[in-house]
């Protein structure tokens, strides 16, 4: 099978090469994060409790799936230590997502399944969180936990920095 | 507030607060166009926000894929189903949280 009908068949790909599977991508996934994280994830958790009752808390959303403006700079696809800024604004039309470690094709569709500021918009509207943060960050597939630091030291400031109590971290 | 797809992955980041689907990749919220599921898994992280009791749990939402059938989220101020059930759970009684993840 050449390597374009399979992406044409909208599975995902590694390195552009390996079609990935659920199994398969569960062991990729697992061998190229489980030792970073036995080195990283040491010592305390942190721990902040919600200071203020969900309906008067900022959320925020960063997202690995790749997401990111359509008119923005897209990821590299083979792996890429730099983050995306994305308004709370942006509607389904205005956004893009370049990964390919995933199948993306429901998510192209329905950007809720990787990055759900809609639904987010909606909470919003309804008062079931108290403000949505007017920024959001994306990421993309980066494989060195130790490559990515610079970029989450910066999102972890900005979040800080903005007053947002809540971030939802969602995966791609 | 994490959000996870491989379950080993969510034990070893050690966050504060993690739940974890057994969901494809690209569908941590579902499927396309289904609110109430979105707005389901949504519910699950912000109880899971505001009422996990201490750091480091990892709580398995139950929904098979393509399987399970999601009623509307009612009160947004009561705590979900699949998550308070998922805490009552954690008794802390006695019990490493360690083992309480490994059983969970």
């Amino acid at each position: 099978m050449r390597i374009k009908e399979m992406k044409a068949g909208g599975s995902a790909v590694l390195f552009g090469v390996i079609p990935v599977g659920t199994a398969f991508g569960h062991w990729v996934s697992k061998l190229i994060a489980l030792p970073q994280l036995r080195r990283l994830a040491t010592g305390e958790i942190p721990w902040t409790p919600l200071r203020r009752p969900l309906a008067q808390s900022t959320v925020a959303l960063v997202s690995s799936g790749g997401v990111h403006l359509r008119s923005d700079r897209p990821f590299n696809l083979n792996g890429d230590p730099t983050f995306r800024i994305i308004p709370k604004g942006a509607q389904q039309a205005d956004l893009a997502i370049s990964h390919q470690a995933y199948d993306k094709t429901d998510a192209l569709r329905d950007i809720n399944l990787v990055f759900p500021i809609e639904r987010l918009r909606e909470l919003e509207a309804e008062r079931v969180i108290g403000r949505l943060s007017d920024v959001h960050y994306g990421f993309g597939l980066m494989g060195s936990a130790k490559r990515l630091m610079p970029a989450i030291k910066e999102v972890a400031r900005r979040i800080k920095e903005s007053g947002v109590d809540l971030v939802l971290l969602v995966p791609a | 507030m994490a959000l996870g797809l491989v379950k080993e992955v969510a034990e070893a980041a050690r966050a504060p607060r993690f739940l974890y689907l057994h969901w494809p990749f690209g569908h941590a919220l579902g499927e396309p166009g289904h609110v109430a599921q979105q707005r389901t898994v949504l519910h699950d992280m912000l109880t899971m926000a505001t009422r996990a009791p201490r750091p480091g749990l990892v709580v398995e939402l139950p929904y098979r894929w393509r399987r399970h059938a999601y009623t509307a989220v009612r009160d947004w101020k009561s705590p979900s189903p699949a998550v308070s059930a998922a805490l009552s759970s954690f008794t802390g009684h006695g019990v490493t949280e360690e083992a309480q993840r490994k059983s969970a």
